[in-house]
């Protein structure tokens, strides 16, 4: 029978290398006189961690579970990653803390929750407005309008040729007026950004 | 002292024209030449046919040392002398039931010798169909779940030209600077290209592909696995291409590269130990040398939308919508703030990832949870070829996936 | 397109699956005239036969030259050359030479700083002040 027991937080007086045996008795001057590997050898006596130790409360065999300070690496599937039948499954079951997954904070500050509010009237209403009147009906005053992202907007329909030149001819002379650092740094971000799909 | 070799020193400087014989002779030459893979009723008819021919007086010059000037690579017999032969073979671990005849033919290549009797494209066929195979199915049942772009990527990065040509130079292997009957059978033997040709100068034509003309069309995913070969690269239909390798004398007017020679060499040499040796030997020499080659299937990613791709994968699977939060973070309002983001899929992190920025770390999150998806490997894992060894257990079906995610 | 496969090739890990012997090609040479050679000639005469059945990896060359000192060469895979200049040496300590040129890998010598050099990520990964259990203090 083996369990998993995953050890807790420890507290700072529980950490015995920040106190060494005879810290307090000893004053600064006395340890200057220890010979150095006396003294480096009693700092390396660290007692073990609490996990490590015999306890109490399990007499029987059981895995120690220490994960390493270190980001989960990525060939360690997700249990819900895995196929139903997958043996590592059941094994895992025991050793998975759901912790405060739900009281992390967001990355956005807008809800994620998908409405669905729109119907098909409304969409063709969002693309019969953006193909009459292009310069001002712009994807953000389409959002507005009707309660939903610019995304949304851009995912159903697509905006008019001439307005589409236009764009680009405002997005050229912006470009124009950069000089050869601001340029150089946009570039460099554009290559820093693909090389997060690569993992590097 | 040694012995001085005017004629061939020479060799070199004669031209191919300049040579004694004509075509004709070495048409007969061809004719004389014994094969080293081929059955023995066919050797010892080949034996009759040479004793036939022998009593013929033009053939005489066998016997004399002209004879191996006017091959485009060394005779058969050769092989048997050469020390760089033997220490290669040696060096291999090859079995000693593939006779060094062989290797000398896997390494004489078809742009040295036309003739298919004498060059290692047959073997390398071979040799070539067994790689892909064993590669294939190993990637297959260890990653279930991989894209099949990345499993193009694996193919390459284990049985790729490139990955074969490094394999040939950590094996020993020695290239002669023109192929010819007076060459050592122990270096490998090749046409080449002449300096400043450019290889990607013409478009790839021929690949059997409809409208491969219209350069700017989008080649699909599927239409790669149906036309390309294993890599995804376009492969050249050969509909004629056995009929002018059949006559003997017609020059290969443009050559091979170094890599590409190297790579069927050691696609000839795994086609010759299936063919000597057998099965099992040859997928021992495949795991050996192949398998145990060191590759990080997870650096083959290349994801451009990785968010996007997540939640498709998360509404597919029947999971809760994918939701990145917060785990820690340092100095936000700093120069250099570093964020952590996992992503949560309902109560289970899927997987997490830092970053400079939210996006960043975001982004970085959901590539670290799409790996974690792609990345699964079942335990004990066994191949279908495993069922060919003797008393193997009986065969439980593999785990077989949906396949990647369509956006 | 969702995801692309980054094309690389796999780094060979002599010795984990199969082990090729990295010294390609020994060179003995020897003269017949000078003092120096005469273990050498004895070591050709000998010892040679035998060292070359039980190394059959490595293609062997003897060949004089005259009016110098013995030699031995060894050619590496990695391109590099080794050479032993073995004048007065008996043909035991020729012997020792040419098993030393044999085992070498035709590297430059080098200091190697870790007991184990492996290509394989770690297992407990890199560590992050980010991550594990985390100090309250």
């Amino acid at each position: 029978m083996a369990t998993f027991s995953t050890p807790s937080k420890r507290s700072f007086l529980t950490l015995p290398f920040l106190f060494p045996p005879s810290c307090e008795s000893v004053t600064l001057q006395a340890r200057r006189h220890q010979c150095s590997y006396r003294r480096a050898k009693q700092r390396l006596r660290v007692r073990p961690d609490a996990s490590f130790g015999a306890s109490s409360t399990h007499s029987h065999e059981q895995i120690i579970h220490n994960p390493p300070s270190s980001a989960p690496p990525v060939h360690h599937t997700p249990t819900k990653f895995l196929p139903p039948d997958d043996i590592r499954r059941t094994l895992r079951g025991a050793s998975v803390d759901h912790g405060n997954s739900a009281q992390l904070p967001s990355v956005f500050k807008t809800s994620a929750e998908k409405r669905y509010h729109l119907n098909p009237s409304d969409i063709e209403e969002i693309r019969k407005l953006r193909l009459s009147d292009p310069m001002s009906w712009s994807r953000w005053k389409l959002a507005k309008r009707f309660d939903c992202s610019p995304m949304f907007i851009a995912m159903v329909c697509e905006a008019a040729p001439q307005k589409k030149e236009i764009q680009k001819q405002v997005l050229e002379a912006v470009q124009s007026r950069w000089g050869a650092k601001r340029r150089m740094a946009r570039e460099d971000r554009l290559l820093r950004k693909e090389s997060w799909g690569r993992d590097e | 002292m040694k012995r001085l070799q005017l004629q061939r020193w020479s060799r070199s400087v004669l031209s191919p024209r300049a040579r004694t014989g004509g075509r004709l002779q070495e048409h007969l030459y061809y004719s004389l030449r014994r094969q080293s893979t081929v059955s023995t009723a066919l050797q010892a008819e080949n034996e009759q046919l040479i004793e036939e021919k022998s009593l013929d007086p033009s053939t005489r010059l066998t016997k004399s040392s002209k004879y191996e000037y006017l091959l485009p690579s060394p005779p058969v017999g050769a092989a048997r002398k050469s020390a760089k032969l033997a220490a290669l073979h040696a060096r291999l671990y090859l079995p000693s039931r593939l006779p060094l005849e062989t290797l000398a033919r896997s390494l004489v290549d078809a742009s040295a010798d036309p003739h298919p009797n004498f060059n290692n494209e047959s073997l390398a066929t071979l040799g070539h169909d067994l790689l892909s195979h064993y590669t294939s199915e190993h990637l297959i049942c260890k990653y279930p779940r991989l894209p099949i772009t990345v499993i193009f990527a694996a193919m390459y990065a284990y049985v790729g030209p490139k990955t074969l040509a490094a394999m040939a130079k950590e094996w020993g292997v020695e290239m002669a600077v023109v192929p010819g009957g007076e060459v050592d059978p122990g270096l490998l033997q090749f046409k080449r290209v002449l300096p400043g040709t450019d290889l990607d100068a013409e478009p790839v034509t021929g690949t059997g592909r409809p409208n491969e003309h219209r350069t700017s069309w989008r080649k699909s995913m599927t239409s790669r696995i149906i036309y390309d070969n294993e890599f995804g690269d376009p492969v050249k239909v050969s509909a004629g291409a056995s009929a002018p390798a059949t006559v003997p004398g017609s020059q290969n007017t443009q050559g091979v590269t170094a890599e590409q020679a190297s790579a069927t060499f050691v696609r000839a040499v795994m086609g010759a130990i299936y063919l000597h040796a057998g099965r099992p030997a040859a997928k021992r020499f495949f795991e050996q040398h192949f398998l145990s080659r060191h590759l990080n299937i997870s650096d083959l990613f290349n994801f451009s939308q990785p968010a996007r791709d997540l939640s498709r994968l998360c509404a597919r699977e029947g999971f809760e919508p994918p939701v990145a939060k917060i785990i820690s973070e340092t100095g936000r309002k700093s120069r250099h703030p570093v964020f952590v983001v996992g992503i949560f899929s309902g109560q289970d992190k899927l997987g997490e990832g830092a970053g400079a920025s939210l996006l960043e770390a975001r982004s970085r999150a959901a590539v670290a949870s799409l790996k974690g998806w792609y990345l699964y490997s079942p335990l004990n894992v066994r191949v279908p070829s495993s069922m060919e060894e003797e008393g193997a257990a009986p065969w439980k079906p593999v785990y077989v996936d949906l396949g990647e995610v369509i956006v | 397109m969702p995801v692309q496969g980054i094309r690389a090739v796999s780094t060979a890990r002599n010795g984990v699956g199969a082990f090729i012997l990295q010294c390609k090609r020994l060179d003995f040479h020897y003269c017949d005239w000078a003092g120096s050679s005469r273990g050498m000639v004895a070591f050709i005469k000998h010892a040679l036969p035998s060292f070359a059945k039980a190394n059959p990896q490595i293609e062997i060359r003897v060949s004089p030259r005259p009016r110098k000192h013995p030699l031995i060469k060894g050619h590496y895979i990695n391109g590099r050359e080794k050479a032993v200049c073995v004048r007065n040496f008996e043909p035991e300590q020729i012997f020792q030479k040419a098993n030393l040129l044999k085992e070498a890998s035709g590297e430059k010598l080098k200091r190697t700083k870790k007991p184990v050099t492996s290509l394989n990520e770690s297992v407990r990964g890199i560590w992050s002040p980010y991550h594990g259990d985390i100090k309250t203090v």
